[in-house]
């Protein structure tokens, strides 16, 4: 699972464009959307579903589960994990 | 109306009024701008080059003051280039394409209007703004839209000619971008602003400070 979440954090640093940031940078469980955290918005979201889908083929049924897979890295590994 | 500043950037620097701020060393040259301007806005990175373009020459005029105790509304915007989006656009396509991967993100760049839009949120310029398609750099055309702005009572214009434009095989030929701010209310002692924009622009690109 540890690896799952660095790759997934490689992986949201490539497909958002956050150069200014590292994996380290990005905690486990920390908000990845609004102020207190990466400050992502409505179209990373939208980069989100084109990540799981293109990397771990997986395709979001009910997008309004989106809030709660996308709340940071944890939850997004537990998602693919159960899903893949 | 009085040409107030002006600021142009290319691949071979970074100018403002008359003077070279910066020279640039590599072919990240954006990036570089970025990091010489010293601001923290991590969405730069997610914007395509005319955003970003614009982004940084604005934050270069800026450091004068020039935008100082401006209200929300005082402030307009007026850019224009020959081709639009086409250097996003191509990568848009590029991602449908070739990886299979259409990216919302690269397709919110897809119209050049969001140069405008990415300086209103930026710097919450809530004035009137558009981004017109013209064959080439067009002082006249620039003026006369100035010239209606005054006449609905506006204060300020920050207009752009900001281009990033391909080749025939897809590879970029030419990136620039050209700023200049224009206080519509006050009087220009130095001459016709058609002249002078003219003049600045061939200077800027002959890289003559």
């Amino acid at each position: 699972m540890s690896n799952l979440k660095e790759t997934l954090k490689a992986q949201i640093i490539e497909q958002l464009s956050l150069e200014d940031l590292n994996p380290a940078d990005i905690q486990d469980d920390a908000p990845l959307f609004g102020g207190d955290g990466l400050g992502l918005d409505s179209i990373d979201a939208l980069e989100f579903i084109v990540l799981l889908e293109t990397h771990y083929g997986i395709r979001i049924a009910d997008p309004s589960q989106g809030r709660e897979i996308f709340y940071s890295v944890n939850t997004l590994a537990d998602y693919i994990e159960k899903n893949k | 109306m009085r040409l107030i500043g002006t600021c142009f950037l290319s691949a071979r620097g970074l100018m403002m009024d008359g003077k070279l701020i910066c020279q640039f060393s590599d072919e990240n040259w954006l990036k570089e701008a970025y990091g010489m301007l010293q601001v923290d806005y991590p969405k730069f990175y997610k914007m395509d080059n005319l955003s970003k373009m614009a982004f940084i020459c604005t934050e270069q005029l800026k450091t004068t003051g020039y935008f100082e105790n401006l209200s929300d509304e005082e402030m307009a915007l007026i850019f224009a280039n020959s081709c639009a989006s086409q250097h996003t656009d191509m990568k848009f396509i590029h991602s449908y394409t070739e990886q299979s991967n259409p990216s919302p993100s690269l397709f919110v760049y897809t119209l050049p209007n969001i140069v405008t839009g990415e300086l209103a949120i930026r710097n919450k310029w809530y004035g009137s703004n558009c981004f017109y398609i013209l064959p080439t750099f067009d002082a006249n055309f620039f003026v006369n839209k100035l010239q209606h702005l005054k006449e609905e009572d506006g204060n300020f214009c920050l207009c752009g000619w900001v281009e990033s434009k391909l080749d025939a095989t897809g590879v970029i030929e030419l990136e620039e971008s050209f700023l200049f701010l224009v206080s519509l209310n006050e009087i220009d002692k130095e001459g016709s602003l058609i002249n002078q924009l003219q003049e600045t622009l061939t200077d800027y690109r002959n890289f003559k400070i």
